[in-house]
């Protein structure tokens, strides 16, 4: 699974219409699987599922004659199939309803199982869990991430979820003023500061100015009464522990401070407001 | 890849038995058809009067207004109700080309008009026949026109007054593929049609515009459905080509404009 990142107005959402061939790229080409999108969009999209912005349905015809509508174009049209993904989506029972009876996280669920029909080897989804509880986002991610581990599927998500994207994706991409800022994997992106660590004190709090004095410390950020961050300066966590022990401090742990994607996108993208 | 254009026309059928806007259209139909068979002696010398001239009355007053207006609306809907509410974008990210698409839409509307069509004159014969009588055209004096000559001519008023519907189809899909909204689309559809039937003679296009030859056909049948003399040349010539060159200009102005829109939102 890979995110696809950016502010607001970055252009996620328009490079993903300009992927589904909805809006026409002021240069440049895009391929999926070796196709051109706009030289040869029928190879090009046929194993490919998408779900730009806010999922659409003719809301005067139940769920299950709109993934028919659909199955027939992508040449998919099994009852079976239809039925299966009714059920995997939890609308088996409320398949006959009209679109207009359902809510919004249901309406979201069944853009989702419009995605799956006719067997597709990539998904694209804009924000697919937008609107939806935290249940049904797990339960949809979970599925997607079944779905990638046992069928192969590849699944392209852009979402401004960072934790969502934190979680279940593999590989990230981070784009601003419609260019591609940075991208990479996920763990590699989330490892582990070296020469930063998180210091948790058992009885007393520490002296930050104190600290600082030392040579091998760049910098001491507070958490808490107890807890502090500590980033050094060609030196490791061996020598901090022996050091704090010197000095009388009683350390209750010691760990290397976790990334977090959030701190990684502000980092690229220098955009408080839109972390 | 296969061709979308019948997955698609399937689909639009499936669509069109579901909504309610085209069975008021076919019973707005009805509503004339029933209406005429009790007004026509009203409007008709008695002498001549048969089963003919109350379906050709019935077809002109039809697609004259009613049926005009109901064609254009439903056509007017097509794309615009698509785009609007985003259901264009579901369908256009699967294998489906812009062109097929919207040939799938222009074909939808000529169906559409052929029921209407049918229906009207399904109408209009049944209950012609159970107040007149079809066969030869004849008066006191005797047989104006033979039944073979009658069936002849209706057949060819028929067909001939499916050509300016067709271009109001044309015209009607075209005006959806260039706005966002349906009500929008409706509101240019019939704004621009009054428009152009207000003004037309004043500024002399009367004869080079599609919609002065609505019903026109039929207003030929029907001096023959009344014995009269009548004459289809030459101007059914110039009806054919105006409405021919609407067909072709529409369809291919609106397809490109089609092809070459964003759709983002």
């Amino acid at each position: 699974m890979v995110g696809f990142l950016g502010p607001n107005g970055a252009g996620k959402s328009t490079a993903l219409y300009m992927a589904s061939r909805l809006v026409r790229p002021s240069s440049g080409t895009i391929k999926i699987f070796g196709h051109d999108v706009w030289r040869d969009f029928k190879n090009a999209i046929r194993h490919v599922g998408t779900m730009v912005e806010m999922p659409s349905f003719y809301e005067y015809l139940s769920a299950r004659k709109n993934l028919e509508l659909i199955a027939r174009l992508r040449g998919n049209s099994a009852s079976s199939k239809i039925d299966e993904i009714l059920e995997r989506m939890r609308l088996f029972e409320r398949r006959n309803d009209k679109v207009a009876t359902y809510s919004h996280g249901m309406k979201q669920r069944l853009g989702l199982g419009m995605t799956l029909i006719g067997k597709p080897k990539l998904l694209i989804l804009d924000e697919p869990t937008n609107g939806m509880d935290p249940e049904g986002t797990r339960e949809i991610l979970s599925f997607l991430r079944e779905k990638i581990k046992n069928h192969g599927l590849a699944v392209f998500i852009s979402s401004h979820l960072l934790y969502e994207v934190e979680e279940y994706c593999d590989r990230v991409f981070v784009i601003n003023h419609g260019s591609l800022i940075t991208s990479g994997k996920v763990r590699e992106i989330l490892a582990p500061h070296e020469n930063v660590l998180q210091v948790t004190f058992h009885d007393k709090a520490v002296d930050t100015d104190y600290l600082l004095n030392e040579d091998g410390i760049e910098l001491v950020e507070s958490l808490s009464n107890n807890s502090v961050v500590i980033t050094l300066k060609n030196r490791d966590a061996v020598w901090l522990n022996k050091l704090l022990l010197d000095r009388g401090y009683h350390v209750s742990a010691l760990t290397p401070k976790q990334k977090t994607l959030k701190e990684f996108f502000l980092s690229v993208t220098g955009d408080e407001n839109n972390a | 890849m296969p061709n979308m254009v019948l997955p698609l026309l399937h689909n639009e059928i499936t669509k069109m038995t579901r909504t309610k806007l085209p069975y008021f259209g076919l019973f707005s139909v009805f509503l004339i058809c029933l209406l005429l068979s009790f007004t026509t002696t009203a409007w008709n010398d008695s002498d001549t009067l048969n089963a003919w001239g109350y379906v050709g009355l019935c077809m002109q007053c039809v697609f004259t207004d009613v049926g005009l207006i109901f064609i254009a609306v439903f056509c007017a809907m097509l794309i615009a109700e698509e785009t609007g509410f985003g259901t264009a974008r579901v369908v256009l990210s699967s294998p489906v080309l812009r062109w097929e698409f919207y040939t799938a839409k222009v074909l939808i509307g000529l169906l559409y008009m052929v029921v209407m069509f049918a229906t009207a004159l399904l109408l209009s014969i049944l209950l012609g026949s159970l107040k007149f009588q079809f066969g030869n055209v004849a008066d006191s004096a005797g047989i104006i026109y033979g039944a073979k000559e009658v069936l002849g001519n209706f057949l060819l008023a028929l067909f001939l007054d499916m050509l300016p519907m067709s271009a109001l189809v044309m015209y009607g899909v075209f005006i959806s593929a260039v706005t966002k909204r349906s009500g929008q689309a409706i509101g240019l559809v019939i704004g621009s049609i009054i428009l152009i039937e207000t003004t037309k003679n004043f500024i002399n296009i009367g004869p080079y515009v599609f919609t002065t030859y609505r019903g026109f056909s039929w207003s030929i049948f029907h001096y023959i459905a009344q014995g009269v003399d009548y004459q289809w040349f030459p101007e059914i010539w110039k009806m054919i080509v105006v409405s021919l060159i609407y067909c072709f200009v529409i369809f291919t102005a609106g397809l490109i404009i089609f092809a070459k829109r964003d759709l983002n939102g």
